[in-house]
């Protein structure tokens, strides 16, 4: 059950922020969304000027809505492992702020790590016939002790301020959801108008792979409730703080 | 075959004074209900797509029953396809029996459900529990009243009676009965963090997940599980069994026909543009994933429905759920969901009731619960006819109380007689002759044969020394014919 929202933040970068944004149309969606996200009581950042501007609003997003644990305890993030994120570097930004990256943040090294679905995916020793199982409850474990999961996403509704996550090897169900926040990368050009039209692009996925993911999760803002005398509260099961950074890199 | 729905928890008249007599559930309920239909005009007024989507929604659903038997094979083919399992259940012991095996097998203990009607409707828990599994219920207020061994009061709002402070109370005992640190007062946020530690426990710790779902899709195989506070997709990822039990009058074809319906549930039921989770499940884990539940099971419930199919009630079975119905009907917004004693209250519960459950299950609620005023067509966005349902049900109840020669022509007598004028003011003026008999201080305060079934809970006016149309045809000679 839901009460009235309470509105969250949205952060926009100082530098040119409407002239980068492009064509009139493309604009108009970029500002509807994060209008209804920020409306749904999630927090946006807009960082259009490159793969800078995006690791610092990664940075800014992550010390806004992630709270200091305390000395000697580090602060834990959990990321999908998806070729889209490589190029940002998120292990070595996250270290830099003081997070211990536990497990999805580890692309280099040659071993392709979970890889994209496309990609021929190489077996770690953890996830060979046996160790499966002990390997995905350590997984599962240690995404639920996180602070902070980070994913990219399909696509985006402006006028509900709903993001679309595909389940992949790459792109677990849990680091959207059991961390304390999440945050998501949107880029511009994912955002479309309606639910029927990321529906639409949900058909030509299914078109081009042959089928379905095996989950999709359309997300819009942080986990709310309004069971206790209709009270609107945040938080109850999933992240407490939803974030977006619409951003190119 | 009729399904079978749990008994009522008390005769109608106990549950109508025991919610007569409860001022602070009716506030809550007056308080919900009034916020839920604002919510709901205010969201198809700011949102004019939805009101298009709407339209088209009530023909994706009623075409999806006219083929119900192809979707409900094409939808069984595309989950097994996807490495689902896919069991039809004619009522709530099969449903049982099938959870209970899969629970054998896989050595399981714990449960976690996230909240579904179709699982209240055959009772899983007490079938689980008596099994003696462990079954907890992760929405907020299904938690809520779970912990308090109560019935929902509002289906979007299950705990929507309970005040913070017996909230705070029930959550001090659940945390002593398990050694936990205990909320340390009874402010919202408190209390929400409190359910949140308990309830991710438990879905850490649980082997199997239970949910409803919203729709099914049968052209993929997916199912669509739509939540607010995000335990469905907890329930959905973290066990390593997920099972979904589902009315089969939920399937629809497309994801044509999806796209128009999926909105139509949040806007008519909180005044959101869309949930805040929505799921769309397609089979278990893949090879290669890291998350997800290793099996998935579509156990597809009829209890009833099949039955409906073709009869002049079928249109019943497009409901999803939404309970707008409820918001604005007097009945509802006076008494609360638990004096309808059945898991579907409100309009759509006076009908579905019976006609689930069979029409002795609970022939109160077609005869009661109803004040004809059609405030439940209106919110209806499947456009069920509901106060055409609900008087059609009404009039096969008191038929069988029609049994005997004597009330039948009364009836029949009484019929003819009002349907002319001329008529109706002979039966005002023999009525004025005959009720002298019977007043006491100016009322009438029992009456003769079939009228005595009204005037043996309350007092009737008597007709008047001059009725209005006597008056007029003395003020204004010849002005009546």
């Amino acid at each position: 059950m839901v009460a009235a929202a309470q509105a969250g933040v949205a952060h926009m970068s100082r530098t040119g922020v409407v002239d980068r944004l492009g064509q009139e149309g493309a604009r108009g969606l970029v500002q509807e969304f994060m209008n209804n996200w920020v409306a749904l009581s999630g927090d946006a950042w807009l960082a259009l000027g490159g793969v800078d501007d995006v690791r610092r609003a990664i940075a800014e997003a992550a010390g806004a809505m992630v709270a200091e644990r305390g000395p000697g305890s580090p602060r834990r993030v959990v990321a999908w492992a998806t070729e889209e994120l490589a190029p940002l570097d998120l292990p070595g930004l996250l270290t830099s702020l003081g997070f211990e990256c536990v497990w999805g943040t580890d692309w280099s090294g040659g071993a392709g790590g979970e890889g994209d679905p496309s990609a021929a995916p190489t077996a770690r020793p953890a996830d060979a016939p046996g160790a499966t199982a002990a390997a995905l409850w350590q997984r599962r474990n240690l995404a639920a002790t996180s602070d902070l999961g980070i994913t990219t996403c399909s696509w985006a509704v402006a006028e509900t301020g709903t993001i679309a996550l595909y389940a992949s090897p790459s792109a677990g169900r849990l680091p959207s959801l059991l961390p304390t926040a999440h945050v998501a990368l949107v880029r511009p050009s994912q955002i479309v108008r309606s639910i029927p039209d990321g529906l639409r692009l949900l058909a030509d996925h299914r078109a081009q792979r042959g089928g379905l993911p095996s989950a999709v999760n359309l997300v819009s803002g942080p986990s709310r409730t309004g069971d206790i005398e209709g009270d609107f509260a945040v938080g109850v099961h999933g992240p407490r703080r939803a974030g977006v950074i619409i951003g190119e890199w | 075959m009729p399904g079978v729905l749990p008994p009522a928890t008390a005769p109608w008249p106990e549950r109508r004074r025991r919610a007569l007599a409860d001022p602070t559930m009716r506030a809550a309920v007056a308080k919900t209900t009034r916020n839920l239909a604002q919510g709901k005009a205010s969201a198809y007024a700011s949102y004019p797509p939805g009101e298009a989507m709407r339209v088209r929604a009530v023909t994706a659903r009623r075409s999806a029953l006219a083929h119900i038997d192809a979707l409900l094979e094409e939808l069984t083919g595309n989950v097994e396809a996807h490495g689902g399992y896919v069991v039809r259940a004619a009522g709530p012991a099969d449903v049982g029996r099938y959870v209970l095996d899969i629970a054998r097998r896989r050595g399981a203990e714990r449960v976690v459900k996230s909240k579904s009607m179709a699982t209240e409707e055959i009772a899983l828990n007490e079938q689980l529990e008596a099994a003696g599994l462990r079954v907890r219920e992760t929405d907020l207020g299904e938690y809520i009243i779970q912990l308090a061994r109560e019935r929902p009061s509002h289906i979007l709002a299950p705990a929507a009676h309970k005040t913070r402070g017996q909230i705070e109370a029930l959550f001090e005992r659940e945390a002593a009965r398990t050694g936990v640190t205990p909320p340390t007062c009874d402010a919202t946020p408190e209390l929400t963090a409190f359910a949140r530690r308990q309830l991710r426990e438990e879905f850490l710790a649980a082997d199997v997940g239970i949910t409803g779902g919203n729709f099914l899709v049968a052209e993929t195989g997916t199912l669509v599980l739509i939540t607010n506070e995000g335990n469905g997709r907890m329930t959905t990822s973290l066990p390593p069994v997920h099972i979904a039990v589902v009315g089969i009058d939920k399937v629809v074809a497309t994801w044509a026909d999806l796209a128009v319906l999926l909105q139509q549930a949040p806007l008519s039921g909180t005044g959101q543009l869309i949930s805040t989770y929505t799921s769309f499940i397609t089979g278990p884990r893949r090879p290669g994933e890291l998350d997800g539940p290793e099996e998935f099971h579509l156990v597809l419930l009829d209890n009833g429905r099949h039955e409906l199919l073709g009869t002049e009630y079928e249109d019943v079975l497009t409901c999803i759920r939404c309970g707008a119905c409820l918001n604005v009907c007097p009945v509802f917004r006076t008494i609360g969901g638990q004096a309808y004693g059945s898991i579907y209250s409100g309009p759509i519960g006076v009908v579905l009731t019976p006609l689930l459950g069979g029409l002795d299950h609970a022939p109160e609620l077609p005869k009661s619960a109803c004040a004809m005023c059609h405030a439940c067509r209106d919110a209806c966005p499947m456009e069920i006819e509901l106060p055409r349902y609900i008087l059609k049900l009404r009039r096969t109840e008191i038929e069988k109380s029609m049994e005997p020669l004597t009330v039948r022509l009364t009836f029949e007598l009484w019929g003819r007689l009002w349907a002319s004028p001329a008529g109706y003011r002979w039966t005002a003026r023999l009525a004025r002759l005959g009720q002298r008999a019977f007043m006491r201080k100016g009322r009438l305060t029992k009456a003769p044969g079939l009228v005595g079934g009204w005037t043996a809970t309350r007092d009737s006016p008597p007709v008047a020394k001059e009725t209005f149309h006597e008056w007029w045809r003395r003020r204004k000679p010849g002005s009546l014919t």
